[in-house]
């Protein structure tokens, strides 16, 4: 690509580092001051003089709803949603990708132009529909409500679509001399031939569920029905300036995804390979 | 010779049905999806114009008033500060993080040392939680925080600047300050995007233009900026929608209210007032659909900007 002469490979070289510092010197600071004490918070030293555990009991025992069923909550809305992403885009993006039927097209115009209509707008109808529906209700049926919500995503159909696309029909038409009905077939030969966008989809969809506030915090009424980003809205207010429990909230809430992405750092970036728009 | 037609009709006859079957096996896959596009996205959006014309409340419809709602978000002081605010934070945090992701893209794609390492970090930003990360900042930005310790150790006098280090309970800095964080927070993922389309970009032009002595500058500005128009578009068009929407870290930062003085008071935040404290739901359903025409304005003018060729979704 462009070639940079080496005088200036050192500079980008220091200012690449000066940035990835900027990046991650905040999570850092997070991570020291939750072992602070609250006199402590203000000094400049990364390393607490007196380090404690005290703001991790606080948050663990100490805030109602407790961490551990913010915790559940999160992680049981994000693997259901997870679970209808890959199966209802599985199904669709498949669809749209290879089986020839009269409106193919256009249906699939109509899905990508549900894209530029924000949630913001979708969230006053909707609420008078679940009211309805009798969703909005401290009763577990209330997880319904962000399930109808969050069951379909065009962005992960798009997605599977491309993919299954490059799949080359040799195998459709193998399985079809095998004598394998179409959902045989999705189901036996294509969704295994798709592992790498079933786990992009998969692995962003958890995080974008995990870390989501906006529908949680208008769908989910009763406080043990909260997911960690309601919680952490709701704990800023309680705890006000006491910052050693607000960030060990912090730490605890993205502990989970900085795994994920350490570990599946491959797919996260394969996503915007094969999303990559071509010209 | 009937023997021929009768095996050629019974041909097409076949045919006929398979790809009838075919059909109806397309649509019963695509039924449930559908099902929930037709209902939760298109419907609701008709549903929401037809809710924006009538007074709405907790128990449903009290009369149609016509365009009442969108006559008075004109003189709604609370409504021209949230729509000002939604669009000045749009127009500054879209160029600045496509800039930067475009930057950090560019010289980790020129292969400096460590790049997989830049690459990691740099994108680190864009997965935390927006209700952790704000969070952080606000803690990051506080009149005693580091970033004021920071400024103060370079020789800034904080204790009398004009908002005394205070920048998120200023009203003249708190939306400045939600603009670089989201623009830390997002330029991670437009890098990703442009690293990727960087790769697409064919090597022969640019050994071409490097043969027939072609600068460094005159390389990027001439080959690489034209050669990424798609991904330009698609990078800018999905801020803008993403920017317009801007919620969470105003309602983490400023409260309901976008505090202090509506400084952070956003569109999406007030839809989100007059529905669940004032219970006005048809002026709030008024205000999404104002929201929904400036982003659909906005998406068919970079598209005609950008031309077609961005959302050639045949790949």
């Amino acid at each position: 690509m462009v070639k940079i002469s080496r005088k200036r490979t050192h500079i980008f070289f220091l200012l690449m580092a000066g940035y990835s510092l900027v990046s991650f010197f905040p999570f850092i600071w997070s991570l020291s001051t939750s072992f602070k004490k609250q006199d402590e918070v203000f000094n400049m030293n990364i390393l607490p003089h007196h380090a404690t555990a005290g703001a991790y009991t606080t948050v663990l025992s100490k805030i109602q709803p407790n961490f551990l069923s913010l915790f559940f909550n999160s992680l049981f809305i994000a693997v259901i949603v997870v679970i209808l992403h890959i199966t209802l885009a599985g199904l669709a993006g498949y669809a749209f990708a290879r089986l020839r039927f009269p409106g193919r097209n256009a249906l699939f115009y109509l899905v990508l132009g549900t894209m530029m209509i924000p949630d913001q707008l979708r969230l006053v109808p909707i609420y008078q529909i679940l009211v309805k529906l009798h969703l909005i209700t401290p009763h577990p049926l209330n997880y319904l409500g962000i399930f109808l919500v969050k069951a379909v995503s065009a962005a992960d159909i798009f997605l599977m679509r491309q993919y299954f696309l490059t799949l080359p029909r040799e195998l459709d038409d193998a399985a079809k001399i095998d004598g394998a009905g179409p959902l045989q077939t999705f189901l036996r030969v294509m969704l295994p031939n798709a592992k790498p966008v079933i786990a992009t989809v998969g692995i962003l969809t958890f995080q974008g569920t995990w870390n989501e506030l906006f529908w949680p915090s208008i769908i989910l009424q009763a406080p043990n029905h909260w997911t960690l980003p309601f919680g952490i809205l709701q704990f800023k207010g309680q705890f006000s300036t006491d910052w050693p429990p607000i960030m060990a909230l912090v730490v605890l809430s993205t502990l989970p995804i900085l795994l994920i992405y350490i570990f599946c750092q491959r797919y996260i970036i394969n996503l915007q390979l094969s999303s990559s728009v071509k010209g | 010779m009937s023997l021929q037609v009768t095996t050629l009709q019974r041909h097409l006859k076949e045919k006929k049905r398979k790809k009838l079957k075919e059909a109806f096996v397309g649509w019963s896959f695509i039924s449930i999806p559908m099902f929930l596009f037709i209902t939760m996205n298109i419907g609701v959006l008709f549903f929401a114009i037809y809710m924006s014309f009538h007074d709405w409340g907790i128990m449903g419809s009290r009369g149609n008033v016509g365009m009442k709602y969108y006559k008075a978000a004109f003189h709604d002081h609370i409504f021209l500060k949230a729509i000002r605010n939604s669009i000045l934070y749009a127009l500054i945090v879209v160029p600045l993080q496509t800039a930067l992701g475009l930057f950090l893209a560019i010289i980790i794609n020129a292969k400096i040392r460590g790049a997989k390492f830049f690459r990691a970090t740099f994108y680190f930003p864009s997965i935390a939680s927006s209700a952790a990360i704000t969070t952080l900042f606000i803690f990051l930005m506080a009149p005693d925080g580091i970033f004021n310790k920071i400024l103060s150790f370079f020789g800034v006098d904080i204790a009398n600047l004009f908002n005394q280090g205070a920048w998120l309970s200023d009203s003249r800095t708190a939306l400045y300050s939600i603009i670089g964080l989201n623009a830390w927070t997002t330029s991670g993922t437009m890098m990703l995007f442009y690293l990727a389309n960087l790769q697409t970009v064919d090597g022969t032009y640019v050994e071409a233009a490097a043969i027939d002595g072609a600068t460094p500058r005159q390389i990027f500005w001439k080959i690489t900026m034209p050669l990424l128009k798609p991904a330009h578009f698609f990078v800018m068009a999905s801020g803008m929608i993403g920017a317009l929407q801007l919620y969470d870290q105003a309602i983490l930062a400023g409260g309901a209210d976008g505090s202090p003085d509506y400084s952070l008071m956003t569109m999406v935040l007030y839809i989100y007032n007059l529905s669940f404290r004032h219970f006005e739901f048809g002026y709030a359903a008024a205000i999404g659909v104002i929201l929904f025409a400036i982003i659909f304005a906005l998406t068919v003018a970079q598209r005609y900007a950008f031309g077609n060729s961005a959302w050639n979704t045949d790949g």
